[in-house]
Order: C-alpha cells, then sequence, then structure tokens
C-alpha cells in the first residue's frame, strides 16, 4: 500500500487556474502553446517533485511538449494532469508516459468542441448581442461584449480545472457516456446559427444604386429585390462566401477579391 | 507637440492592453469592438470610437486564433484606423481601409516572431528543463510573452509619424476606391459570417441559420428576441430528448 504523502493543495490550484490565463501568450508556430502550459503546470510540478530531481526534470520537459487546445478548456487537461503528476511522485511503479498519452488524445478533441463552442458559437452569440448597442455608439455594447463573454468562460474555466483533478480521466469517459457533450453542442449550435442568421439580415448590406424602368416610372432596382424577399441580396451574399469557403479558398484571398471587385465596379461605374 | 505626446503614450496604452489578451485568460479584450471603444475614450470621442469599433468588428468577425497560425493583428488595424478617423474626421470607410492592410502587415510581423524568436526561447526552455530549473522555464515564458508585444513601440510611433502623412495619401485617394470601399465594407462581414457556420452548421442543424434570418428579415426582431427565441427551441428540444431517451430505454427493456 502506497502512502499518499504528497498532495497538492488548494493553494497550487489556485496557482494553476491563475497562471492558465497565460496559455496564448507565448505560442510559437513550433510547439503552439507549449511554453504557457508548462508555465501553468510549474506550480504542480514544483511542489510534488521538490525531492526527486529526476522526475521534476522530466516532467518538466513534459509540460514543454506540443500543446494545442481552447484556453477556456484547457484548465480541464491541466487538472487531470496535475492528478496523474501526483500519482506519479507517491507511486514508483507509475507509468508516467501515460500523461503524455492522456495530454496528446485530449487536446484535439477537447479543441475541436471548445473552438467551436466558446470563441466560435458563444463570441458569435454576444458580438450579435453587443454589436446592435455599439453601432449606436452606446457604451453598453463593448461592455455587454467583455462580461457575457469572459463570467462563462472563467467560470468554465474553473469548474474545468476542479473536474479534472477531482474526476481525472473518468470525467471524458462519463460526459461521453451521458451525452451532455454532444447535448451542449447542438444546443449551442441551433442558437449561434440563429444568430448567424439574424446578422446576416442585419450587418451585411449592399444597396445597388441602379434604377429600372424610365422617366417616372423608374424604381430603384432594390426595391424590386425587396419585394421578392426582404434582405435577400445580404443572403446571397452569403451564400456566395460559405461557397468559396467550400471550395477551400483562403480567406484573406477572399477578402482582397472582395475589396478589388468592389473598386473596379465603382471605377468602372464612374466612367460612365 | 505634447499633446500629441500624451496621446502617443495612451495609444501605446491601450495597444499595450489588447495585445494582453492571452496574458488575460483569452479573453477577447483584442476584438475591435472594445479596442475601438478604448482609442475613442482616449482621444476624448467616445462616440466615435464605439462606432469604428463596431465596425471594425463586423470586418474582422471571422478572424480568430485557430489552427496553426495568428490571426490578423486586429489591434494595430483598430488603433491606427480609429485614431485616423477620430484625428481627422475622415469618414468611417477610410478606417476600413487602413485598418486591414496595417492588420495584415503587423500580422506578418507577429508570425515572424512566432517562428523564430519564440522557438528559439522554447529549445532554451528544454535547457532549462533538462537541468530541472523551473524558474528558467518560466521566465523563457515570460520572455516569449513579452518580446512580440513590443509591436506596441511600432503602433504608437506609426501613431506619431504617421497622421499627417496617412492624411495626405488618403485625401488623394480618387472617389471610386473610397467609394468601393464603402461597398466592401458592407460585404465583408458575410465573408465572417460564413467562416463560422461552417464551423458550427451540420445537415440537421442548417435549417435553423434560415429561421434566425426569416425572424430578423421578415419579422424584424433584434438579434436578443432571436437569441431568446433560440433558448426556448433548446430549451424544449432538451426535455424532450430526455423523455425520448427513457421511453426509448423503456422500450429497450421490454424487448429483452
Amino acid at each position: 500500500m502506497e502512502t499518499n504523502s504528497k498532495k497538492l493543495t488548494q493553494k497550487e490550484l489556485r496557482k494553476i487556474f491563475w497562471r492558465s490565463w497565460h496559455l496564448d501568450a507565448s505560442w510559437n508556430y513550433e510547439r503552439q502553446q507549449n511554453l504557457g502550459y508548462s508555465y501553468a503546470m510549474t506550480p504542480a510540478v514544483d511542489k510534488l517533485h521538490e525531492d526527486n530531481p529526476e522526475k521534476k526534470k522530466v516532467a518538466l520537459k513534459r509540460g514543454l511538449e506540443f500543446m494545442a487546445v481552447t484556453p477556456q478548456l484547457s484548465t480541464l487537461i491541466l487538472g487531470i494532469n496535475a492528478a496523474m503528476e501526483e500519482e506519479n511522485a507517491n507511486n514508483p511503479h507509475f507509468n508516467s508516459n501515460s500523461i503524455n498519452a492522456v495530454k496528446t488524445s485530449l487536446m484535439g478533441p477537447l479543441a475541436g468542441i471548445g473552438d467551436s463552442l466558446i470563441p466560435g458559437t458563444l463570441r458569435i452569440i454576444i458580438t450579435g448581442i453587443a454589436i446592435g448597442f455599439s453601432m449606436a455608439g452606446n457604451i453598453i455594447g463593448p461592455i455587454l461584449f467583455v462580461l457575457l463573454y469572459n463570467i462563462p468562460g472563467i467560470i468554465i474555466r474553473w469548474l474545468c480545472l476542479k473536474w479534472g483533478y477531482t474526476f481525472g480521466t473518468d470525467f471524458i469517459s462519463k460526459a461521453e457516456k451521458t451525452g451532455i457533450m454532444e447535448k451542449v453542442s447542438l444546443g449551442a449550435g441551433i442558437v449561434g446559427l440563429m444568430a448567424i442568421g439574424g446578422m446576416v439580415a442585419n450587418f451585411i448590406w449592399l444597396d445597388i444604386p441602379v434604377k429600372v424602368g424610365s422617366g417616372d416610372f423608374a424604381e430603384p432596382l432594390m426595391t424590386y429585390i425587396d419585394q421578392i424577399m426582404p434582405n435577400l441580396v445580404p443572403l446571397a451574399l452569403f451564400g456566395i462566401m460559405y461557397f468559396l469557403l467550400g471550395k477551400k479558398i483562403k480567406t484573406t484571398i477572399i477578402l482582397l477579391m472582395v475589396i478589388a471587385i468592389s473598386i473596379a465596379v465603382c471605377f468602372i461605374a464612374g466612367l460612365f | 507637440m505634447d499633446n500629441l505626446f500624451v496621446q502617443a503614450v495612451l495609444i501605446f496604452a491601450v495597444t499595450v492592453f489588447g495585445y494582453l489578451n492571452a496574458v488575460l485568460g483569452s479573453s477577447e479584450i483584442n476584438r475591435s469592438i472594445v479596442i475601438g471603444t478604448l482609442v475613442g475614450l482616449v482621444l476624448g470621442d467616445l462616440k466615435t470610437g464605439i462606432i469604428i469599433g463596431a465596425t471594425l468588428e463586423l470586418v474582422f468577425l471571422g478572424t480568430m486564433a485557430i489552427g496553426a497560425s495568428n490571426p490578423p493583428d486586429r489591434v494595430s488595424g483598430t488603433v491606427l484606423g480609429t485614431a485616423y478617423v477620430i484625428t481627422t474626421g475622415a469618414d468611417i470607410a477610410s478606417a476600413v481601409a487602413l485598418a486591414v492592410p496595417v492588420s495584415m502587415l503587423m500580422a506578418s510581423l507577429w508570425d515572424f516572431m512566432s517562428m523564430t524568436i519564440v522557438p528559439l526561447l522554447a529549445a532554451k526552455a528544454d535547457a532549462y528543463a533538462e537541468e530541472g530549473n523551473s524558474k528558467g522555464v518560466d521566465r523563457m515564458h515570460y520572455l516569449g510573452l513579452i518580446i512580440p508585444r513590443l509591436r506596441a513601440i511600432l503602433v504608437a510611433a506609426a501613431f506619431c509619424l504617421g497622421q499627417a502623412f496617412i492624411k495626405n495619401i488618403i485625401d488623394n485617394i480618387p472617389s471610386f476606391i473610397t467609394d468601393g470601399l464603402n461597398y466592401a465594407m458592407g460585404i465583408i462581414p458575410a465573408v465572417g459570417f460564413a467562416l463560422i457556420a461552417r464551423m458550427i452548421i451540420t445537415k440537421q442543424l442548417a435549417a435553423f441559420l434560415f429561421l434566425g434570418f426569416v425572424l430578423a428579415a421578415y419579422f424584424k426582431l433584434s438579434l436578443i428576441g432571436i437569441t431568446c427565441i433560440a433558448g426556448i427551441i433548446v430549451a424544449l428540444w432538451a426535455f424532450n430528448s430526455n423523455r425520448m431517451v427513457q421511453a426509448k430505454e423503456a422500450e429497450n427493456g421490454n424487448e429483452f
């Protein structure tokens, strides 16, 4: 029977929490969030391997491996890693390679769900709500944006650390079994897509200054288009962009093309 | 002159604040909607700052740090674009005209740093790890955090030197270009919406995008209204799907 002599306290967990805020700060093309991740892990490594320099070296090097995950969910991996590191410090038979395996297997799916859920869907919904105020020059817009995005973000970050540390690897399999992950991403998808639909109608605009008909009967083309369906032009523009992105055309190319075509059309129109 | 110096210091502070996004929990404080507001605040025209921030937010909406690349450097673009409009009284389209190229240019500098300097620091961190020196590893993180953010000095310098220079250039731009940019400004958000839609969409959920569109286009509902309806739909679906799972389980139970 092993003695669980080394144990992380609330103090280290709090430190990991605050340090996890730096995750993306030293991002690089080679191993992405590795420096930030190891920075967040340091309090646990220092405390658990105080008197075992060999294990400390390996643990520090492990922290510097490739990492790419949604920052707000990174604490789930950090928590699990901390729990496993604790086991590693106390149990001489523990195979510390399993920590790497767990880290690598978790970050992919977690980043996949997390990126589309938090900086993707959540941010879009909140931007949609805030930008209406901002467009009118109302200070509530930016304040609402920062609060609505970060309050849930910070709560999720703390809970993930707690769950990761307490339940370890069980957490993910439990979450998968109950289908809660699937449910959350489906629900967020519904809200997110409806918000995008609303924003397509509200925030894309293209006024075609062409008149149809002649003399007194000339009517702006837009009047006719709006009679078919209001905001049909924004919807069509959205459809075109959606299609182009599906063709794997790079976003910057599309942006530059839009600018170039707009200018070219104005130039040609100016000739008449 | 003193006035310009004070303004440059404040602009520098706003830029640093924006660049600290990834230190402050990736809290999206580097978004144009926030940065434009802060620039407006320090230059004494809050309202214009908020409006330009919102306009640039729509331009940069689809840009986010995903996968293996840096997004455009929205902070530098928003700071210089907003400052330009506020200090010269130009129209908002010229903020876009300035923000887009600046953000792309600064992003390539940022990319260069993330490809060369930071990986070198990481290599040094490996060496410290080999010695079991966790303080050394942390120090490399701090350097990797600080060095790329020195870009803020460039932004402040561009603000000082550039105003007259940029004004000169923009004043001489023919009107078809500013008109074109005005149209582009209305179209570009479509790219951002499409990018994010592609990330979320499944066949099963596609209809909800059109529901949101129809609610806005025909019923003139605000985004808050649409979000409320979406929330109600999710609630209804979540409760019913629970019941369906239970019914299914009961059914399966009967079979065996």
